[in-house]
């Protein structure tokens, strides 16, 4: 009996022992890196969204460039007088790209933090230039949630639901 | 010595196990594995990819954060969100994930929203023994109190829960079975009512059957946390809807068809002010005054009873405000808005219905919810719950595109501002009113030209009377569709008590 116990002992051993393959690093320093053309969504003077392209070097996997993107995009356009859709001081805090389609762009910024004042309109294009801007550069993506501060958030300023994932509106986009 | 074995085994797994500081013992079903765990402010951390791989999963970077793999099932989390993700579902864990030499550590809590998600698998932490325990889930009894009272001609059927339970209601002529799917304790076998709806409660296993006096009685049935209950709302309804699934949306009592109630939403209240425009008027302000005066003009233009969401400068939140028409059981919603544009030179009006085009994966739900409606089932997990209020304007929206029109077409008529038309966007608070509802953008706020005739007197006027019209408009059409052909003004007067409905 003894010795089953041993047996036992050396197995459990044995077990714990086996050694876990460990992670790589952050997969996107290994990647390659790109030139590809975007299409940057910002308000025209017909108040409704029209791309601005513009070439950037782009992580090969979508994960990473999505990100690149988004944080163009906060940028603003090269057009100084086309003015900024979110407020100025809106960062982009992490965005992910799930397999099922479903793109999560997480924003933050002191205004979005404590209400944004706007009204539906301003609302809409800022929401929709980062759906818009999501779905046309990756098609991957068929939707877009966006959180706010790593959080769900109901509305940015009081008007358009955020309560779940967004598709592309071709009604505020320029044909 | 065969009874001493497994004691054996337990003590020398003891021994072999005994976790380091930095490790805990992740307890699955095919055995116990060790994984790294870090303290932030006290708080353990697991790393991720250890206690995803004794599950058989994997963990790698993606983008600016990592994904679990588990079963065909992904997860996204991050270490700038303490909301992981999984498909359209968020996981909610206390803290953010943190990361330590490129691994990602999260929270026990992570675990038990991915594998109970992936797998059918609850996850329990025990920080003394420091043991991550992953088995299948097991569904706890529950105990059940039962109350039922008369309340202004409505039978509240109030379950009280010891614990939150997933349930589904089964409907047919004469009763109502709430069926759970967890084991119950009950608290009688069957119990009589003297009671105008209910005749008697039966519990049979995890059913409770609620027999009814007549087939015209209906139900809305709905959830309160907290503790966690039930309340289901009897009530009369006509002969004929009863056998249409009516308690998927929540529906009203039958009145004389007809628009007899009217909500006005005046938007924004309190510091939530809304757009601001150049010379410092604030929305909110702007919506208030125009909707007082629309109150009392429909009132005495239509003699209907109409109620403001606000009376003063306070802040109602956005599901309130339709949830305060739903309560109302009103037969319109109109909410006011004053637009604002970042381009320089935007004006005019425009009108909104709710687009529930919003999320194509509402869509599928919605047939699944449909599908579940056609067998005459109730499935009311809180997911669902929250896709039926997503749903709830739905079955109103040709009647909101209708109303939306009649106010668009005033609203230029009268104004004369640059028409915009009508648009549908998923505006929250149209999201779940179960009446033809609207949003109105009167005019651009940020325009200097429209802010200075919102403060206008003689503009105002004109938008209330543009306003009023376009009710009186809608109210007739819709009457005459449905065969109540009467003049808005013959109409009878309801009550015209006009009060916040806070």
């Amino acid at each position: 009996m003894r010795r089953i116990a041993a047996v036992a002992l050396i197995i459990l051993a044995s077990a714990c022992n086996r050694k876990q393959p460990p992670l790589t690093p952050n997969l996107n320093k290994e990647n390659k890196v790109a030139m590809r053309t975007v299409a940057l969504y910002y308000e025209s003077q017909d108040l409704l969204l029209v791309p601005e392209r513009r070439d950037l070097p782009l992580p090969e996997n979508p994960a990473g460039a999505l990100d690149v993107v988004m944080h163009e995009l906060v940028k603003g356009s090269v057009n100084a007088a086309v003015p900024k859709l979110l407020p100025a001081d809106t960062v982009i805090r992490a965005t992910y790209l799930l397999p099922d389609g479903t793109a999560f762009v997480d924003l933050g910024g002191p205004t979005l933090t404590q209400g944004w004042a706007t009204g539906s309109h301003q609302e809409l294009m800022a929401v929709y230039s980062v759906v818009q801007t999501v779905t046309a550069n990756f098609p991957e993506a068929k939707r877009v949630r966006v959180l706010v501060n790593g959080e769900p958030a109901e509305t940015l300023g009081g008007h358009v639901s955020l309560s779940r994932s967004l598709v592309p509106m071709p009604s505020v986009v320029a044909r | 010595m065969k009874r001493l074995l497994p004691l054996l085994i337990l003590a020398a797994a003891t021994i072999l196990l005994a976790q380091a500081p930095n490790q805990a013992i992740v307890r699955t079903p095919n055995g116990d594995r060790l994984a790294a765990i870090t303290k932030v402010d006290t708080q353990t951390f697991f790393a991720a990819d250890d206690v995803i791989a004794a599950l058989g999963g994997t963990v790698s970077p993606d983008g600016t954060g990592f994904k679990a793999s588990l079963n065909n099932k992904l997860a996204a989390f991050g270490p700038d969100s303490r909301f992981g993700v999984v498909g359209d579902e968020l996981i909610e864990m206390p803290l953010a994930p943190v990361v330590v030499a490129g691994r990602p550590y999260v929270q026990w809590q992570f675990f038990q929203g991915f594998v109970s998600r992936a797998a059918d698998m609850d996850v329990t932490w025990d920080p003394v023994a420091r043991i991550l325990t992953v088995r299948p889930a097991q569904h706890t009894v529950v105990g059940v109190q039962l109350s039922v009272a008369n309340i202004q001609g409505i039978s509240k059927v109030v379950l009280g829960l010891t614990a939150p339970a997933e349930y589904a209601i089964v409907k047919d002529q004469t009763s109502y079975t709430i069926r759970f799917k967890t084991p119950i304790r009950a608290p009688f076998a069957e119990q009589s009512y003297d009671d105008p709806y209910i005749a008697k409660a039966t519990f049979a296993g995890s059913d409770l059957r609620l027999d009814l006096k007549a087939p015209d009685v209906g139900a809305d049935a709905y959830k309160l946390d907290n503790p966690f209950r039930i309340v289901l709302d009897f009530h009369k309804v006509a002969a004929g809807p009863a056998t249409t699934p009516a308690n998927i949306v929540p529906s009203r009592p039958m009145e004389a068809p007809g628009i007899h109630t009217i909500v006005i939403d005046p938007g924004h209240g309190g510091k939530e002010v809304g757009a601001i425009g150049p010379h410092g008027l604030m929305e909110k302000d702007a919506t208030l005054a125009l909707c007082r005066r629309l109150a009392d003009n429909l009132e005495t233009r239509l003699r209907t009873r109409v109620i403001l969401t606000r009376t003063d400068d306070s802040l109602v939140p956005l599901d309130q405000r339709t949830a305060i028409a739903n309560q109302y059981h009103a037969d319109l919603f109109l909410s006011v808005h004053m637009n604002a544009a970042v381009v320089k030179g935007a004006h005019g009006s425009e009108t909104y219905f709710l687009s529930l085009e919003a999320s194509d994966e509402l869509a599928k739900k919605a047939a699944e919810v449909e599908n579940a409606a056609a067998k005459t089932v109730t499935p009311e997990t809180s997911d669902l719950k929250m896709i039926l209020w997503d749903l709830a304007q739905q079955e109103y929206l040709n009647e909101s595109s209708r109303f939306a029109q009649a106010v668009q077409e005033e609203m230029n008529r009268a104004t004369h501002v640059q028409n915009r038309g009508v648009k549908q966007a998923p505006f929250k608070v149209l999201v779940g009113a179960t009446m033809p509802a609207a949003l109105v953008e009167v005019a651009f706020i940020t325009n200097p030209d429209e802010e200075s005739k919102l403060q206008s007197d003689d503009f105002q006027r004109m938008v209330v009377d543009a306003l009023t019209t376009a009710v009186e408009r809608y109210k007739t059409d819709y009457e005459t569709r449905i065969g109540v052909i009467r003049a808005p003004v013959a109409a009878p007067a309801v009550a015209t008590d006009k009060k916040a409905g806070t």
